[in-house]
């Protein structure tokens, strides 16, 4: 149903960027039963977007499976299917599979990665800070 | 000299055709507990870990075991005990020395690499071990720490459990340095559940059960390391329930990767994938947190005691048919070569 996309991290690896900053939005905001407009008045904080252009990457999210919707009048109301802990398991198929272990009798805290990884690294440190921004820690 | 042809031939037979056999069925097996669920990959981790290491164990086991008891296959282990016939059994029991002698050879090779990191007995170490002992009485969580602490001041060693039995938590002081309270708190927290799982000893085991394999690392490498990152996140995820900060740990985590300046030529192009991995399962245990998803697994060291035990006794109490057959085939190659 998904595909991985490489160069890519955390959501975005299995989703497009705007499919992976909305499910983002939906998760860190703990939406339920929303709409379009619900998750418009978010993103246009962030930046310009059309309604045409969330309402068609959310009806692309309900067809992946990960949101669930259903009629209330002339609009849709959506839902989560998943919890981004129950994505990020299903996700664990696929991304372990390119798992490179170093096999070694110690159990460390972390490998370490080369100095190449050090942008990933940094783009992980600024998911966890915009976390802690969001849950105002 | 021709005494010899047996153990020869057998030990070849069971490294170079037992093992890679066992390895195959191992496989087998793993594929279909991996892709039993949606998560599969991230669960089962006793069962499978069982069958990683069941592929070199039992085989050794059960052919070392037939060596020693060839000649009295079907009588009671007792028997065995007290009426031990040594002068029948030179042939067998060369068989099982020799291969002993390749086990432990293979096997000294892997743990030649195991190098634990030196202890630092300085003062500031002295002063970096009462904060974490501190740190650790002020958790009730981490109680299970109270003195397995130990310091090193080797300058590209982060955190790591180190010791079979009874399991220390290393910490590099400079990484110790660098990191606040609730991180090393959270980092301790994942440390524990490597203590609580015996885990270096799980490790230890794990590699080598590979290196005895020759076909073992090609086979079973790339279920070894889906299994060691699933075990990892399983450890983080056991830290949060326990209390851990999801945000620290995942801060903590990448401190760790980052190599210092020292290292970061030495090593080369390393995968981040398990890495992006856990800190994205941590940042989601931030939101809603985490359970433990499945029913308590049968603990793997005990299991794995009770499989080699049998499988010691198995030959003795039944039959050593496989072996007799290698030991009829090696004495009939020997006739053909020789007349």
């Amino acid at each position: 149903m998904f595909h991985l996309r490489t160069g890519k991290i955390g959501l975005a690896l299995r989703l497009h960027a705007l499919e992976a900053t909305i499910m983002d939005v939906v998760w860190s905001k703990r939406l339920f039963a929303f709409s379009v407009s619900d998750v418009l008045v978010v993103l246009e904080k962030q930046r310009d977007i059309a309604y045409t252009t969330v309402m068609t990457t959310m009806s692309r999210l309900h067809d992946k499976g990960l949101l669930t919707r259903k009629r209330d009048g002339k609009r849709y109301l959506y839902s989560p299917k998943l919890t981004r802990e129950q994505f990020l398991e299903s996700t664990a198929r696929t991304v372990l599979d390119g798992a490179i272990g170093s096999h070694q009798a110690i159990a460390m805290l972390a490998e370490k990665v080369s100095e190449a990884s050090a942008d990933e690294l940094d783009d992980l440190e600024a998911l966890i800070c915009q976390r802690r921004e969001e849950l105002g820690i | 000299m021709t005494e010899a042809i047996f153990p020869l031939l057998g030990t070849a037979f069971v490294i170079l055709i037992a093992l890679p056999c066992s390895a195959l069925i191992a496989k087998a097996g793993l594929m279909i507990v991996e892709h039993e669920k949606v998560s599969g990959r991230l669960h089962s981790l006793d069962l499978r870990y069982i069958l990683l290491i069941a592929t070199s164990i039992v085989p050794i086991a059960w052919f070392l075991s037939a060596g020693l008891h060839q000649i009295e296959s079907g009588k009671l282990t007792l028997a065995c005990l007290f009426d031990h016939n040594a002068a029948l059994c030179f042939e067998p029991g060369f068989f099982a020395l020799t291969l002993i002698f390749v086990v432990i050879h293979l096997g000294t090779a892997t743990l030649r690499h195991n190098r634990r990191p030196r202890i630092s007995t300085s003062t500031h170490a002295d002063a970096l071990t009462q904060r974490v002992e501190r740190l650790i009485l002020a958790n009730a969580s981490l109680q299970p720490l109270h003195g397995r602490i130990r310091i090193t001041d080797e300058h590209d060693f982060a955190l790591g459990t180190h010791g079979l039995l009874k399991p220390v938590v290393i910490i590099g002081s400079s990484f110790a340095d660098r990191i606040s309270h609730d991180m090393l708190a959270s980092a301790l927290a994942h440390e524990n559940e490597h203590v609580r799982s015996l885990d270096p000893l799980r490790y230890l085991l794990l590699k080598l059960a590979l290196a005895v394999n020759p076909l073992g690392r090609f086979l079973l490498g790339s279920h070894v390391s889906r299994w060691h990152a699933a075990q990892e996140a399983h450890c983080d995820r056991e830290a949060v329930i326990r209390g851990a900060s999801p945000l620290s740990l995942a801060d903590a985590i990448i401190r760790a990767a980052r190599p210092s300046t020292q290292e970061a030529v030495a090593l080369g192009a390393r995968d981040t994938t398990v890495l992006k991995f856990r800190i994205q399962m941590l940042l989601a245990f931030s939101e809603q947190n985490p359970t433990r998803c499945c029913r308590r697994e049968i603990p793997a060291i005990p299991m794995i005691l009770i499989l080699l035990i049998f499988t010691l006794i198995l030959p003795h109490q039944t039959s050593t048919a496989a072996l007799d057959a290698i030991h009829t085939g090696s004495e009939h190659i020997l006739t053909y070569f020789l007349h």
